[in-house]
């Protein structure tokens, strides 16, 4: 049994490679060109892939379907429209209305679109968001989404304001690189200067950054750089902020560290919603690499494809080399056996953005920041119910309530705040009351939360925990992996018990212990601190 | 255990599990070396023989110092470590992992495809008879092919199948195909098993713990009155077998671990005898 190739499937699969690799690690970028040229991908596709490729069938169709952005199609089953209209239904854009906004989209008789809730796009400032296409629309509404449909506006656009590789060399952008490059620094020092500023991995778990790189000078060679740029957190928005104003801050900082390690090659992973960005990056490094400041190591832009868990530091190894992105177990360390099984330094794009400034003004200029005895600045992508949401540059350890009263212009009028959410889904949710608590690393623990990629989500009277936990719970169902039972079943069965008028409250303490004790990695360990959180500090909710 | 010649030159770790001092020789995981010291740990997605994938995360255990708990079938022991495999908080993890998978068997109870499901084995075990979660949406039934049925509404996602299809007989037809609480076990494209490229050696089979993959026509579900350990009839590579006897007919065959099989069989051994 088995299929027989589609001789026209392989002529125009031929065609869309062109000379590029077939090799493993090429496979997502490959469909992706699939899937931008059909708007889907049909099963003769795949097996002309596979064929082209060498690999198994099964392999090309389980790594196609695990991922959000490729439509698998079999024969005879209708191919979707060919534009698809999504709506994010996360966190915030569900308290803007993004539940009405989709009924009212579905009921709109739109025939030729596709109207799909999705999880969070990175655009919380701008709630409601809605992508026409790669065309982002925030504060969308039907009428906005419909312009854009009817206009064509399907494209993503470059930012508006970014400073593009000249002028950034006119303000003395990659002269540090260059000083690394010729011995005006040591290494050692550079890594004692990350160390003395105390900078942080930016990407939730921060681990130090100096730590990690002096690791990384004891594995053996060759070691590999890989940046997260797969920023999926419900409410996060920094990386996109950063990337959008000055990406080649970050792209330095990379060539630092890839010094600083001596490592032979560079990867940086970029999620296919910040289509945009992926055009800014497309551009700038080809700008970069057609007149470098000096040699560059070998440099690839790989491209996510709808997928929270692959920022998963293990998941996006995974992804990046062709598979399903499903978190490895460890040990071994990433720094260890990473990509390729080659010891891999993995650092949050962030956290790269911030080492010139740090190298270039001293460790003191970071670490003089700081309040309540904390110290560095973090990135607060605020939104939710305050007057000025956005991505707000503050002391660590600064309080909830100063965030909102000095940073984000306070609370929405007819708003009193209620609670927030720390560290995006994941990272639980406080009330009103503990909103004099320090937010940084370390601070939130003993409350049942963490502050990790510093995505605040601000609750007023109007909102209700119960429900955000829900919210929550029901995106970790959408994008656990499926690997290991406590997050694939687990999470699901925590959704239907929400979903109940009265919670069971024990049985969902025991799930919670069970998912946080024995999932694989921190999407299921940590899906359950919004329940936990909503049951803890708004108890009058179930009441 | 010092004497036996064939572990005399192993390193040795010496290593706590459940306040007893044991040791692990060699590369041996925690599970093992419980196991060779007579400690029991549940497991299902762990084969002997095959790749330990750490899964379904019923084997777990506490080690002192770490946040987590950890995959017994996938973790090393090192020197001094200090391991727990039956407190309270593994069992606890170990418990409601195999609650959660009941949940989702049909009529959330025994396997009604085999009388060996090792979930009802460990089920059974620990007193685990009425799950207190929701069913999941069941899939349908595949009896597309001629000697394997198909029942992933007994599937536990453990991807035994997937790899002694992938890696034991490199036939690469079965794969884990999407994602979450809708992933699922494929073969090739999705197709019906009986439309795949699937050459029946049966490996899947014989790896599934829930009888998820079976013996078409159910015999399975029939206690066999013997047990005939042989070497197939057909080619010259001599494959261990055991054929399984009812009323003097064969039922179905396993493979049996020799030095030229390690319990496999092609499509000749497996099944043109029954």
């Amino acid at each position: 049994m088995g299929r027989i190739l589609d001789q026209k499937a392989l002529a125009e699969v031929r065609n869309l490679l062109g000379d590029e690799p077939r090799t493993r690690d090429f496979l997502l970028e490959h469909l992706h060109k699939i899937q931008d040229t059909f708007h889907h991908i049909s099963n003769s596709h795949i097996l002309a892939l596979s064929a082209e490729m060498n690999l198994p069938m099964a392999e090309v169709y389980e790594t196609a379907t695990f991922y959000h952005h490729f439509d698998v199609i079999k024969e005879g089953e209708m191919s979707p429209p060919s534009l698809t209209v999504r709506v994010c239904d996360s966190l915030t854009c569900e308290m803007f209305g993004a539940h009405e906004l989709i009924e009212q989209l579905k009921s709109g008789n739109n025939a030729d679109i596709r109207i799909q809730p999705v999880a969070c796009v990175g655009r919380c400032q701008g709630a409601p968001v809605a992508v026409v296409g790669k065309n982002a629309v925030e504060q969308a509404d039907q009428a906005k989404i419909m312009s854009a449909v009817s206009s064509k506006q399907t494209e993503a656009e470059l930012p508006p304001d970014y400073l593009g590789f000249e002028e950034y060399k006119k303000n003395g952008g990659y002269k540090l690189l260059v000083d690394c490059i010729n011995g005006k620094h040591k290494r050692e020092d550079i890594i004692q200067t990350l160390l003395d500023a105390n900078l942080r991995g930016l990407g939730g778990a921060g681990f130090p950054a100096g730590k990690k790189w002096s690791i990384m000078r004891e594995q053996e060679k060759p070691r590999l750089v890989a940046i997260n740029i797969d920023e999926g957190e419900p409410g996060t928005f920094k990386d996109r902020y950063y990337l959008e104003r000055d990406p080649h801050r970050f792209i330095e900082g990379t060539l630092i560290a890839h010094w600083a390690i001596e490592a032979e090659g560079v990867y940086l992973y970029l999620r296919d919603e910040y289509a945009g960005c992926q055009k800014l990056l497309e551009q700038e490094l080809a700008l970069l690499k057609e007149n470098p400041p000096c040699e560059l190591p070998p440099l690839f832009l790989r491209r996510g494809a709808g997928a929270y868990i692959c920022g998963e530091e293990s998941a996006m190894i995974e992804s990046i080399e062709g598979k399903r992105g499903m978190p490895r177990l460890r040990p071994p360390f990433v720094a260890q056996v990473g990509l390729f099984g080659r010891p891999t330094l993995e650092q949050n794009m962030e956290t790269m953005h911030w080492v010139r400034e740090i190298i270039e003004k001293g460790p003191d200029w970071f670490a003089s920041h700081g309040r309540h005895d904390r110290k560095g600045l973090r990135s607060f992508s605020v939104s939710g119910r305050v007057q000025k949401p956005g991505v707000h540059l503050a002391p660590a350890g600064i309080t909830m309530r100063e965030l909102i009263d000095e940073y984000c212009g306070g609370m929405l009028p007819g708003h009193e705040f209620y609670g927030y959410f720390p560290g995006g889904a994941s990272g639980g949710i406080l009330p009103a009351s503990l909103g004099d608590i320090p937010l940084d690393f370390d601070t939130l623990q003993p409350y049942g939360c963490f502050i990790g990629s510093a995505a605040i989500v601000v609750l007023s009277d109007k909102d209700s925990a119960r429900t955000m936990a829900l919210n929550a719970m029901r995106f970790f169902e959408d994008e656990s992996c499926g690997q290991c039972t406590p997050c694939r079943v687990g999470t699901a069965k925590a959704v239907n018990l929400m979903e109940q008028k009265d919670w069971d409250m024990p049985l969902l303490e025991e799930l919670a212990r069970a998912m946080e004790d024995a999932s694989i990695c921190g999407l299921g360990q940590a899906a359950p601190n919004p329940l936990r959180c909503a049951i803890k500090y708004f108890p009058e909710e179930f009441e | 255990m010092a004497a036996n010649p064939e572990t005399m030159n192993e390193k040795i770790t010496r290593f706590s599990l459940n306040g007893k001092q044991i040791e692990a020789i060699g590369d041996e995981t925690i599970l093992k070396a419980a196991e060779r010291n007579g400690i029991e740990i549940p497991r299902l997605c762990y084969k002997e023989g095959y790749r330990p994938d750490g899964n379904c995360r019923v084997c777990m255990v506490e080690i002192d110092g770490e946040r987590a708990l950890a995959p017994s079938c996938c973790r090393k022991p090192t020197e001094d470590m200090k391991v727990n495999s039956d407190n309270e908080r593994t069992v606890h993890s170990q418990k409601m992992v195999l609650e959660l998978l009941l949940s989702d068997m049909p009529q959330q109870g025994k396997s009604p495809y085999t009388l060996n499901s090792e979930l009802d084995f460990w089920a059974n075990r620990y007193g685990i008879y009425d799950p207190r979660f929701r069913e999941r949406k069941q899939p349908t039934p595949d009896l597309s092919h001629a000697a394997i049925a198909v029942n992933l509404d007994a599937c536990i996602q453990c991807n035994r199948c997937v790899r002694a299809c992938r890696e034991e007989q490199v036939n690469d037809v079965i794969g884990y195909a999407f994602r979450g609480k809708h992933s699922e076990i494929v073969f090739d494209m999705g197709e019906p098993m009986g439309e795949s490229t699937c050459v029946a050696c049966g490996e899947c089979v014989q790896a599934c713990p829930t009888g998820a993959l079976m013996p078409a026509r159910n015999v399975g579900l029939v206690e066999p009155d013997k047990k005939v350990e042989s070497v197939c009839p057909y080619c010259g590579v001599g494959c261990l077998l055991t054929y399984n006897v009812k009323d003097n007919h064969i039922l179905y065959v396993d493979g049996r671990d020799g030095p030229s099989n390690h319990s496999r069989l092609c499509v000749k051994g497996r099944y043109s005898i029954d």
